[in-house]
């Protein structure tokens, strides 16, 4: 069970690096940096507080279990909406349609 | 428009295949990879062992039954036998041997606490109020006679191979007989008890003069651990019924197997004499932290191991079977209880000192804990059985084994900055001090538990 699920770890950051890639290269090398590292660091505490979370439920500790939903899926929801917003998935400007107009 | 997507098709699809170099690449790196695991399975027991417990450490000779020590995350140190250290714990001047009836239950009996905690205490009426503690207890009973912990070695001895390979052979004996874990230590002299305490009819005259002077002086000390039980723990206060139920669990198995083990010994043509909770020779600290299996904690005279904190009992064999003894281990402990104090936040007798240092006591140091305010609450508990509440709250003891737990005490062995961190980790979580339901298994008579009336 536990080589499947690092198996499907692996699996899914390799997913994300294949979904992010087309959009986090940009003119700037340093935002293409800053662009995989948060990708990387997102990753990282998302998988630990599933599994912190996970292990934690499992053995019936209730306070680590809903401290750890608040701490870590916090952590990743500010992240990702960051990450989102830097890759141009959120917050893009809307195309201005005026000149099919005329 | 069918002719411009055939076109962007064909230049698309060399992008999706694998080249036969890459192929091959790929084949052979996935070769080799499972050519070495291969390899670790298929090499000699010594070289694999080499290779896949490279990172633990070893501490005297290794068990066949038990061939990799389990710390916990605990990074662990080990330190030389000197006349200046008991492990970690500073000899500052000449350390006595105790008399036995001067240990804490022992003033309870002999009317030196309450006359309250001479009742609990008659007859270990605070334990055997709990009738499944009374039914443990009574097994653990059995052993006490001279002739079960000592008798004169067969006069024939019987050839054994070296040291090494004999301490290997007593350990995996000791595993065989059901231990957690085992270490065998220099026996320090100053272990040994001055006298044993007399009868309890003495002890409640407070008539010491039948007490006996131990003699015995063996070279070794073969320490046997057996843990509390981690989920009983979890779901128990440390004051319940089940408190004493945990003690009596690892006091009568550790008893059953240091019974087994001298007798071996002494069937073998060697001197052996066995030390557990109804008949000791000897104090039991100072045992543990010569065989390499704890460090002292804030407690007082409670010796942590790295991986079961203090959620353990110790039964020992003394004797003069050639051994090669451990070594005492350093895991930072005192850093940890210099910072930590959680158990004196959580006694419920407050006899847990928060003094940040150790003071002397006796010709070393340790935490100036209160033993009389201890063995009061345990004997006079009228919500449970005992006490083990400071074992329940302590974080290195209190967690089911996990990679975060695994590292949380990996933080805690490096220092006071990381025990600190460690200390505030482990509040935040809630751990130690929660009680979870699921696991409690065990009956409560409340109204068993009150303490006698005087007659």
């Amino acid at each position: 069970m536990g080589t499947f699920l690092v198996f499907l770890g692996g699996i899914l950051f390799l997913a994300g690096i294949i979904f992010i890639k087309p959009r986090a290269k940009k003119d700037q090398k340093w935002k293409t940096v800053l662009n995989w590292s948060l990708y990387v660091i997102w990753y990282l505490i998302t998988v630990t507080g599933i599994s912190f979370v996970y292990i934690n439920s499992i053995v019936g500790h209730v306070k680590a279990t809903s401290t750890a939903i608040f701490l870590f899926l916090g952590l990743s929801v500010v992240l990702a909406v960051v990450l989102a917003r830097l890759l141009g998935f959120l917050g893009k400007q809307k195309r201005t349609n005026s000149s099919v107009e005329v | 428009m069918s002719r411009f997507s055939d076109h962007e098709g064909k230049q698309q699809q060399p992008k999706l295949q694998m080249n036969r170099r890459n192929f091959l690449k790929a084949g052979a790196a996935s070769a080799l990879g499972m050519g070495i695991l291969g390899a670790v399975n298929a090499l000699p027991a010594k070289a694999a062992d080499a290779v896949t417990n490279a990172s633990v450490p070893q501490n005297g000779a290794k068990s066949k039954l038990h061939p990799v020590i389990d710390y916990g995350g605990a990074s662990v140190r080990f330190v030389e036998h000197n006349d200046q250290w008991l492990g970690t714990s500073k000899l500052v001047g000449t350390v006595k041997n105790t008399h036995e009836a001067e240990m804490g239950f022992a003033l309870a009996c002999r009317g030196k606490l309450t006359p309250e905690s001479q009742r609990g205490y008659y007859h270990f009426q605070f334990v055997m109020k709990h009738p499944l503690n009374a039914a443990i207890g009574g097994v653990a009973m059995n052993l006490a006679p001279e002739e079960m912990v000592d008798g004169k070695p067969s006069p024939t001895k019987l050839p054994i191979p070296d040291p090494e390979q004999m301490s290997q052979h007593i350990k995996d004996c000791a595993y065989f007989l059901r231990a957690d874990e085992v270490g065998i230590g220099k026996m320090p002299a100053f272990a040994y008890y001055s006298h044993k305490m007399p009868s309890q009819d003495d002890m409640l005259k407070d008539d010491l003069t039948n007490a006996m002077p131990v003699t015995e002086r063996l070279p070794y000390v073969i320490v046997v651990m057996i843990d509390q039980h981690l989920e009983t723990m979890l779901a128990s206060t440390g004051y319940d019924g089940i408190s004493a139920g945990q003690s009596m669990r690892s006091y009568h198995t550790t008893g059953v197997v240091t019974v087994i083990l001298a007798n071996y010994i002494r069937s073998l043509g060697y001197s052996a004499r066995a030390h557990h909770l109804t008949n000791y020779a000897a104090a039991m600290p100072p045992c543990i932290i010569a065989a390499g299996l704890g460090e002292l904690t804030r407690t007082g005279d409670c010796a942590a191991h790295p991986r079961m904190g203090f959620r353990h009992k110790v039964a020992a064999v003394t004797t003069d079977l050639p051994l090669v003894p451990d070594k005492p281990l350093d895991f930072g402990m005192l850093d940890f209880c210099r910072v930590c104090g959680k158990c004196a936040e959580n006694c419920p007798s407050g006899a847990i000192t928060f003094d940040k240092e150790p003071v002397e006591y006796n010709g070393y140091l340790r935490w100036n804990s209160d033993m009389k305010k201890c063995t009061v609450f345990r004997t006079t508990n009228q919500e449970g059985s005992s006490c083990g509440r400071c074992m329940k709250v302590c974080p290195w003891n209190s967690k089911e084994q996990s990679w975060f737990h695994t590292a949380g005490t990996w933080i805690g062995s490096h220092g006071e900055a990381s025990s600190s961190l460690l200390k505030k980790i482990d509040d935040m979580f809630g751990y130690g001090d929660e009680q979870i339901e699921k696991y409690k298994w065990w009956l409560e008579w409340p109204e068993l538990y009150k303490v006698p009336a005087a007659h």
